[in-house]
């Protein structure tokens, strides 16, 4: 079961290393969304389905933890998996995030740290013998 | 001698530069590296508790392949990324100092990065020397960083151990 992501930074050269990540990774992955702002990402998830939303804070035109309250306001995305990237590791700024449903990773990151947050988050993980992607017990229903 | 801070900067720009840039830093910066010509300079503003920016140099022919190596391209497929890689490398050095001079819990917020191809001239408002510096040799030239925080900002120390 492929994970559709989308990935919202104003950096195009991270956008491009959290997508390498990814496929380092070993989760499975279907589509891969990009936006270079919050309400770019706004924009994208209105347009297509998306599991899992990798999100910057420090954006202009939006900032993600704005971006993470609009998700959280329309009921069409209100449940959708969403990990802060960030180099931002206050611990308030995390536990305040945290209260939004938001998992965490700090800048740098490595794809087995990614891989483990998202796993955590989502309830999906690598299958090493078969290569595909399982459901753990712990994940939301489908 | 060299101060908390000042190992703090180093410490987290010798971190940046090896996890996300895949550069290995030299043991010291030696005399060819130190005459190096300035590539390219970013600054990341901040403000939170306190309010200053974080000045990165490039010197020598260091940027190219720091922009190839993050986006595991060859260089030249990465050169129209080189600005955006500084940047990046830029904001994650701050924003790793930041917690470290400041507090688990204090919240700052960076403002985009910006790039200058020559070092920042000091006109803009009061002068006043950097907070800290640090210098990061590398193969193929040297990262100069400075941290400015503006005058009338708390007393700044170290925490250990985070």
């Amino acid at each position: 079961m492929a994970l559709n992501v989308l990935v919202v930074d104003d950096s195009a050269v991270m956008r491009k290393m959290i997508v390498r990540t990814l496929r380092l990774s070993g989760l499975p992955l279907g589509e891969v969304y990009e936006a270079g702002n919050g309400k770019e990402g706004l924009d994208a998830l209105r347009e297509h389905w998306v599991d899992l939303a990798l999100i910057d804070i420090n954006m202009p035109v939006m900032t993600g933890e704005e971006m993470i309250d609009r998700v959280r306001q329309n009921p069409e995305t209100a449940d959708l998996s969403v990990i802060v990237v960030s180099t931002d590791c206050s611990e308030t700024r995390i536990e305040m995030l945290q209260k939004k449903g938001a998992g965490f990773v700090h800048k740098p990151f490595t794809p087995e740290g990614l891989r483990e947050t998202i796993s955590h988050l989502t309830g999906v993980a690598h299958d090493e013998q078969t290569g595909e992607g399982t459901l753990q017990g712990s994940g939301p229903d489908f | 001698m060299t101060s908390k801070l000042e190992k703090e900067l180093y410490r987290a720009a010798v971190l940046t530069f090896e996890e996300l840039g895949l550069m290995l830093p030299t043991p010291d910066v030696n005399e060819e590296q130190q005459k190096a010509a300035t590539e390219a300079t970013v600054t990341i503003p901040f403000d939170g508790p306190f309010s200053g920016r974080l000045v990165v140099t490039i010197c020598g022919d260091v940027l190219g392949g720091l922009a190839a190596n993050m986006l595991g391209e060859d260089e030249a497929s990465a050169h129209e990324h080189r600005d955006d890689a500084l940047g990046e490398i830029g904001n994650v050095i701050c924003g790793n100092i930041l917690p470290r001079i400041a507090g688990a819990r204090d919240v700052f917020d960076l403002r985009p990065p910006y790039i200058t191809e020559h070092k920042e001239p000091r006109s803009e408002g009061e002068i006043h020397p950097p907070a800290a510096t640090a210098h990061v040799g590398f193969d193929s030239g040297r990262a100069d960083l400075a941290l400015y925080v503006d005058s009338g900002a708390v007393t700044i120390s170290v925490e250990c151990n985070r």
